[in-house]
């Protein structure tokens, strides 16, 4: 898989850019942030019309049997445009796991639903500080869930969840339909990604792997995950820095546009290089889905891209001055946005210790 | 494979059967004269095996391929630290140019050949003390002498003058229109009455850079490569000629495997380094901007291959790596306490962090300031303002000073 996108790739881009500029506006955004779980209906239902949930699944279930590079392309444009969803990436690590240790049953119970965008599934294995917990309050016994697992991201709707719990101590990766379940809705600061603390009762479940085996597949799942994000965090990135640098072109003061002055000038010239290195370690990891070094290049990815849109939020915000911090300005969104992303999937010190744990790896 | 492939594979094998004789270890304990030899024998040798001028025409010396099979050729070259450094500017830039830009090409063959095999260097001769980013600010004089003209003033950091034979340079014809329309280019012969050289001796102690005197040197009119008034057009045309070079996301110093490698060796509070979080978080950062500088690369050299021109985010490469090396040199020198006292001004500065680290910011000056990067960025890419220019479209000599 190559670095550079076909022309089928980039009409993918141009075509899922169109459609969301024109279906996603920020008016709608500001409203659903004072709504607790609420979504984005237009956004969602764009999704599921293009296809874009079933991109990187098999056609044979019922997607478009495309993969992680033409997932990702679309991901850039959604966190351009800050849509108000987070359904994609959740389902997206349900059907990666289903694919990957789904035997054919449960494949065929969740696959075509979740490539139509019927069901949406979320990915539920961070428990407080530890992103990948080897031993959970989530507790799997005889086949059943009891417990807890917080802040799930898209948890206010899913459908079905992949999760990490602990059999007597043994962690294990675990598929569960969420009927039956509680769900408890969060307030957040970004409440599209419609977080809920799901609270599990014997709830009937699918062993995917056990052991050192599903820490495994679930860091394999998070990678993949993390790769969708960082082209997000891209997009969003991306966005901003063309927000600051169109207002420095407009807004004037001393009698020159701002963005004259060095101090203003440079600072959008640093972000253009942030997205840049974003860009393109998010493209890289995409094309190194499924090779020997593909977990290498999904932490950098991912580290470089939550370093890129933290910054471009915080420094649009700056080059913006007083109406950066405004309400109707909107550039809260995406500062809103920017947080989210980079603690969802792993924070940045979950990534930078993977990451050197495999740079330790290679250099012994 | 690919023949873009089996043109590196034989490249590679070439380079690895010289590696010996020219490579870094036959370079230890030389002193600058041996080094700079052993260097001539190594392009004597790259020229004769069909790897000199690569992209350069073949009636002018070149092998007549394109700057793809030039990347992936240096590309490997890199690898095995070749004394090539004397040589860099001398094929970078004024070669090229006199290929384009000088009439007598009998006189350019020959001279192209002897660059490319070792035996003449040039020069490039733009800065002086008071013009270095601003460079259509020079004042070095060039005035009508007969059928010639005569050159009057100074250059400074010209680098690998003191080796040089030949040289290319920028001087003002006529103070009395604005600065970059009073501009001439020629070539100079090093060797010429008039010219002094004298080395300037830069923070880490090496002296590869000069300032060079002109008292009273002969040009012929022949020897003029620019319309009279037209060097700034030229100058610019200079620094676009390669665009296409070997990139190094290192920043010219010690590859990030190195700094792993120190990490896993000594310790902070009685623990490895590597397992300080500190040290983890400045590793895992560092190999993440290198490893997207390596992508930004290598989809360049995708659409070079695919005949599309790269992307300007390519020139991101120098600004970026050069910063992180001597921020990560000054790390690694923590690290190292009492073990990082030593320090040795002739090490290299790919193999040691002290001399990585006092030599990182003339990456940062040289060849386009980091301001100056920033501004182009922000002017050509982004579309943004130029910076409040008093010096605009006044006349150079009614430029407050």
């Amino acid at each position: 898989m190559s670095l550079l996108y076909d022309e089928g790739q980039l009409a993918i881009a141009t075509e899922s850019r169109r459609v969301l500029e024109a279906r996603v506006e920020s008016a709608e955004l500001l409203r659903l942030l004072e709504h607790q779980s609420a979504f984005h209906i237009g956004y969602w239902d764009t999704a599921r019309e293009q296809g874009w949930c079933g991109i990187a699944i098999p056609e044979a279930h019922g997607g478009l049997g495309l993969g992680l590079i033409e997932l990702g392309i679309v991901a850039h444009q959604i966190g351009r445009t800050l849509a108000g969803a987070p359904f994609l990436t959740g389902s997206f690590g349900v059907a990666r796991a289903l694919l990957d240790l789904g035997d054919d049953a449960l494949k065929s119970a969740w696959l075509p639903r979740l490539a139509s965008g019927e069901a949406i599934g979320a990915v539920a294995f961070a428990e407080g500080q530890a992103v990948l917990p080897a031993q959970t309050a989530l507790a799997l016994s005889q086949g059943k869930l009891t417990g807890v697992k917080p802040a799930v991201s898209g948890g206010a709707h899913a459908a079905v969840a992949l999760v990490l719990a602990s059999d007597s101590g043994v962690p294990v990766l675990a598929l569960a339909a969420l009927d039956g379940v509680a769900r408890t809705p969060l307030v957040t600061f970004d409440n599209t990604r419609c977080a809920a603390d799901l609270t599990f009762a014997s709830t009937p479940a699918h062993e995917l792997a056990r052991g050192d085996a599903a820490l495994a597949a679930a860091m394999q799942v998070l990678a993949a995950q993390a790769v969708v994000t960082a082209h997000e965090q891209t997009g969003g990135a991306e966005a901003l820095m063309e927000r600051a640098r169109d207002y420095a072109l407009t807004r004037r003061a001393f009698g020159q546009p701002i963005g004259a002055f060095q101090s203003v000038k440079h600072r959008i010239a640093e972000l253009y290089g942030l997205v840049e290195l974003a860009r393109a370690g998010a493209v890289h990891a995409a094309s190194r889905d499924r090779q020997h070094d593909f977990l290498r290049a999904a932490a950098a990815a991912r580290i470089q891209a939550t370093e890129s849109y933290d910054t471009a939020a915080r420094d649009t915000v700056q080059v913006h001055g007083g109406i950066g911090v405004t309400w109707e300005g909107g550039l809260h969104l995406h500062m809103r946005r920017a947080r989210t992303l980079a603690n969802e999937q792993g924070n940045m010190l979950f990534w930078e210790d993977v990451l050197v744990d495999t740079l330790e790896k290679a250099a012994q | 494979m690919t023949d873009l492939q089996a043109y590196a594979a034989a490249a590679h094998s070439w380079l690895a059967s010289v590696a010996p004789r020219y490579g870094r270890a036959a370079r230890k304990g030389l002193n600058e004269a041996d080094d700079l030899a052993l260097g001539r024998a190594y392009l004597k040798a790259r020229y004769a095996a069909g790897y000199g001028g690569i992209n350069w025409p073949v009636a002018l010396g070149g092998q007549g391929l394109s700057h793809i099979e030039k990347v992936a050729f240096e590309t490997e070259e890199m690898k095995f630290g070749f004394p090539t450094h004397y040589f860099g500017i001398s094929l970078g830039m004024p070669v090229p140019v006199m290929m384009r830009f000088c009439e007598d090409k009998a006189f350019v063959r020959e001279r192209v050949i002897k660059a490319l095999s070792g035996e003449e260097i040039w020069c490039q001769l733009f800065s002086e003390p008071a013009a270095g980013s601003d460079l259509a600010g020079l004042r070095l004089r060039a005035e009508p002498d007969g059928n010639g003209w005569k050159l009057n003033g100074q250059k400074l950091w010209t680098s690998y003058a003191h080796l040089s034979d030949y040289g290319v340079i920028v001087a003002r014809t006529d103070p009395t229109v604005a600065k970059h329309k009073g501009l001439t280019y020629y070539w100079v012969d090093m060797h010429a009455p008039g010219v002094e050289v004298r080395q300037v001796r830069l923070a880490g102690g090496d002296s590869h850079v000069n300032e060079v005197f002109f008292d009273d040197v002969r040009l012929d009119d022949s020897q003029r490569l620019s319309p009279v008034g037209g060097g700034f057009g030229v100058a610019m045309a200079t620094l676009m000629i390669e665009r296409y070079v070997a990139t190094d996301s290192s920043g010219f110093g010690p590859h990030l495997d190195m700094f792993t490698s120190l990490a896993q060796t000594v310790q902070v509070n009685g623990r490895p380094a590597i397992r300080d979080g500190r040290v983890r978080s400045a590793l895992a950062r560092n190999y993440a901007m290198r490893n997207a500088l390596d992508a930004i690369t290598a989809r360049a050299m995708l659409m070079m291959q695919a005949g599309m021109e790269p992307g300007p985010e390519g020139s991101l490469n120098k600004l970026v790596s050069v910063r992180s090396r001597q921020k990560l040199s000054e790390l690694a020198i923590d690290l190292l306490g009492t073990d990082g006292v030593p320090f040795d001004e002739h090490a290299s500065v790919r193999e040691d962090w002290s001399t990585s680290w006092i030599n990182a910011p003339t990456g940062r000056i040289a060849g386009g300031a980091d301001e100056m990067l920033l501004n182009t960025i922000a002017e050509r890419i982004l579309g943004l303002p130029q910076d409040h220019r008093p010096d605009k479209g006044v006349p150079f000599n009614a430029i407050p000073a």
